[in-house]
C-alpha cells in the first residue's frame, strides 16, 4: 500500500516536472509596455476623479458644518421667551381657566338678617 | 535579485524609466510564471500586466529590498488565483449552457486534436490541468510554486505569511487531494501517467 502511494508520489513529481517544460514561456508582445502603460493612466485618472470628487465631498461637509456651527452659537436676543424663567414661561403658557378657586372670597354682611 | 533596491527607491518616486527598468527585468519570469499558473495562453500577458499594475500602485509601501521579490511573488499568485476563480464562474456559466450531449462532443472535440511531439507536451499541460482542476484554486497554486517554480519552503513561508509547519501542512493535504483526484475512476487514464 505504502509503495503504492511512493509511486504514485513520484509519478506525481514527474508529471509536475514534465509540465514545466511542456508550458514555454511566452514572449512578451511589443505592446505589453504601452498597453501597460495606458492601463496605468486610466487606473490614474479613475483614481484621481474619485479623490477629487471625495476632496469635494469632505469640502462641502466642513463648510456645512461651521455654518451650522455659526448659526447655532449666535445668541437670539430678540426673542423674549428666553429671557423669561422657567416658572414665568410656565405660568404664560398655563393661564388659570377658573378663577373662581383662587379669587378672594367676598362675603355680603350688609343684610345679616338674611 | 534582478535588480538593486536604489532601481525600486527611483521608481517609489515616480520615474518612469525606473519603473520601465523593473518591469523588464522581472516581465519575462512572471510571464512563464502565470503561463504555468493559469495555462491559457491568450491571458498570460493580460494577468502578467494586471501584476505589474497591482506592483506599481503599491509600491510606495515597499520598506526594504528583501521583501520585492516575494512581494511580487505574492502580487503574481493573488492575479492568477483572481483570474482562476472568474474562470471557474465563466467555465461554469458555459457548461451550464451546454447539453450533456453537447459537452460529450466538445471533449471528444478536443481529445482529438493533439499530434506528436507538441501532442506530447500538449498532453501532458492537460493532464496537469485536468488533474489541478479538481482541486481548489489555493491548492493548485501552492503546489505549482513548489513543485513546479522550485520555490523553496522559505520563499513561500515569505509569500504566504505563514511558518514553515504550517505550509508543509499544507502542501501535504494538497497533494494528497491530487493524489486522490488521481485515484478516482478514469483520472489515472485520462491523466495519461501510464506512458
Amino acid at each position: 500500500m505504502n509503495s503504492m502511494r511512493g509511486n504514485d508520489d513520484a509519478r506525481l513529481d514527474a508529471l509536475l516536472r514534465a509540465y514545466r517544460d511542456a508550458c514555454p514561456t511566452p514572449e512578451p508582445s511589443a505592446n505589453f509596455m504601452p498597453n501597460l502603460w495606458q492601463r496605468i493612466e486610466s487606473r490614474q485618472s479613475f483614481t484621481f476623479s474619485f479623490q477629487r470628487m471625495a476632496n469635494a465631498f469632505v469640502t462641502a461637509a466642513v463648510a456645512l458644518s461651521i455654518v451650522l456651527g455659526v448659526y447655532m452659537s449666535i445668541p437670539r436676543s430678540n426673542s423674549s421667551s428666553y429671557s423669561q424663567s422657567y416658572l414665568e414661561a410656565l405660568a404664560d403658557a398655563n393661564t388659570l381657566d377658573t378663577p373662581d378657586y383662587v379669587s378672594p372670597v367676598r362675603l355680603d354682611l350688609s343684610d345679616p338678617g338674611r | 535579485m534582478l535588480v538593486d533596491f536604489e532601481l525600486i527607491k527611483r521608481a517609489q518616486k515616480g520615474e518612469s524609466a525606473a519603473f520601465n527598468e523593473i518591469v523588464l527585468a522581472y516581465r519575462k519570469r512572471i510571464l512563464g510564471t502565470i503561463a504555468r499558473l493559469i495555462a491559457r495562453p491568450e491571458d498570460v500577458e493580460d494577468v502578467a500586466q494586471e501584476v505589474f499594475l497591482r506592483l506599481y500602485f503599491s509600491l510606495d509601501q515597499l520598506r526594504t529590498a528583501e521583501v520585492f521579490e516575494p512581494w511580487l511573488h505574492r502580487l503574481t499568485v493573488n492575479a492568477a488565483y483572481d483570474y482562476l476563480r472568474k474562470q471557474r464562474r465563466r467555465q461554469e456559466f458555459r457548461m451550464s449552457d451546454l447539453s450533456e450531449q453537447q459537452v460529450m462532443l466538445a471533449d471528444a472535440a478536443a481529445g482529438g486534436k493533439v499530434e506528436h511531439d507538441e501532442q506530447y507536451r500538449k498532453k501532458i499541460r492537460e493532464s496537469v490541468q485536468s488533474l489541478l482542476g479538481a482541486v481548489s484554486e489555493a491548492d493548485r497554486i501552492l503546489l505549482m510554486l513548489k513543485e513546479v517554480e522550485g520555490l523553496s519552503l522559505k520563499e513561500l513561508e515569505k509569500i504566504y505569511k505563514v511558518n514553515e509547519n504550517a505550509l508543509k501542512v499544507r502542501l501535504f493535504r494538497a497533494r494528497q487531494r491530487v493524489l486522490k483526484a488521481y485515484g478516482s475512476a478514469g483520472t489515472k487514464e485520462a491523466a495519461g501517467w501510464d506512458r
